[in-house]
């Protein structure tokens, strides 16, 4: 990643919170295939199909929330958590090439 | 788009796992990630961050970006796919967005899916009406595409008990509208790209 992109994407992950935190408290807020999921439970008139995430629960960071902060700032936390992940993932990817090159 | 634990029973989740993985198989000779493992995961994790930020629309929706459709028309639908597996697999076990026992499903619809059809889109369309315009129509395909593909998957689900006939047009209708947001954004983006780094569009 160059050094341009990184700090782009710190950018946005640092105001990502409006939106994805501020606007959708705001305005109510549910993923659209949540919705069509609505229309198909609707029109069998039970529910049909059920998200069971809030059920099986594998990580602390559910939904970009870090445990113990408000979520405006769980999220940018997440974000930055994505962000050195990736970059994890690159550094595994090209060690692993490497050694396979040598 | 994503997917969570709990719409498809556990034999269509198998199923869908198991063409994610065949997929990957045959896409990793086809793609780059060996030679251009940092465009890749650069890619990703721009995706990631596109995908964080939500537009909610009054009505309760949302507006955030897929990406499938531009990353393969940056980098060809092979190199999509280990962009978007990436993108998945983070989502999916840090942040529980998509659930795992449908990350198969999911790496269809948005890894598979949507890549193919906004490349094949975007391929037809770029000497007709341009490259900005193919983009868009290419972002906008690719989405109700994908959105259809997820139809498709819970439909195939016994969990499911009405036909096929219920759950596409309900998820193609709904994605087709939402699709026109991607289309603008992919537009947007290729043209931007087209200006300050053309190299990076892939002929």
């Amino acid at each position: 990643m160059t050094q341009r992109l990184v700090l782009f994407l710190a950018a946005l992950v640092a105001i990502s919170p409006i939106f994805g935190v501020w606007l959708t408290e705001l305005l109510g807020y549910h993923e659209p295939l949540d919705i069509a999921v609505e229309l198909i439970n609707e029109a069998a008139d039970y529910t049909l199909l059920k998200d069971l995430s809030e059920e099986w629960r594998w990580t602390p960071f559910a939904d970009y929330k870090v445990p113990g902060l408000p979520d405006w700032a769980g999220y940018i936390v997440s974000g930055f958590i994505g962000l050195i992940t990736f970059f994890i993932l690159y550094v595994i990817i090209k060690e692993l090439y490497a050694k396979r090159t040598s | 788009m994503h997917i969570p634990d709990g719409y498809l029973d556990p034999l269509t989740a198998f199923m869908t796992w198991v063409v994610a993985v065949g997929y990957a198989y045959y896409a990793y000779k086809y793609s780059e990630l060996r030679t251009k493992p940092e465009l890749i995961l650069s890619l990703a994790a721009a995706v990631f961050v596109a995908q964080m930020l939500n537009w909610p629309l009054p009505g309760g929706t949302s507006l955030h970006f897929v990406g499938g459709a531009l990353v393969a028309i940056l980098t060809g639908p092979f190199n999509a796919y280990f962009t978007m597996l990436m993108v998945l697999i983070v989502q999916t076990l840090i942040f529980q967005d998509g659930g795992i026992t449908t990350l198969g499903a999911n790496a269809i619809a948005m890894g598979i899916v949507a890549p193919w059809a906004g490349y094949i889109v975007y391929k037809v369309l770029k000497t007709r009406i341009g490259t900005a315009g193919a983009a868009s129509v290419a972002g906008w395909i690719s989405v109700a595409a994908s959105g259809t593909a997820v139809g498709i998957l819970i439909g195939l689900s016994t969990w499911f008990p009405y036909s096929l006939g219920i759950s596409v047009p309900i998820m193609a209708i709904w994605h087709s509208i939402l699709g026109v947001r991607e289309g603008v954004i992919t537009g947007l983006a290729v043209l931007y790209i087209l200006r300050k780094a053309p190299h990076y569009i892939a002929t």
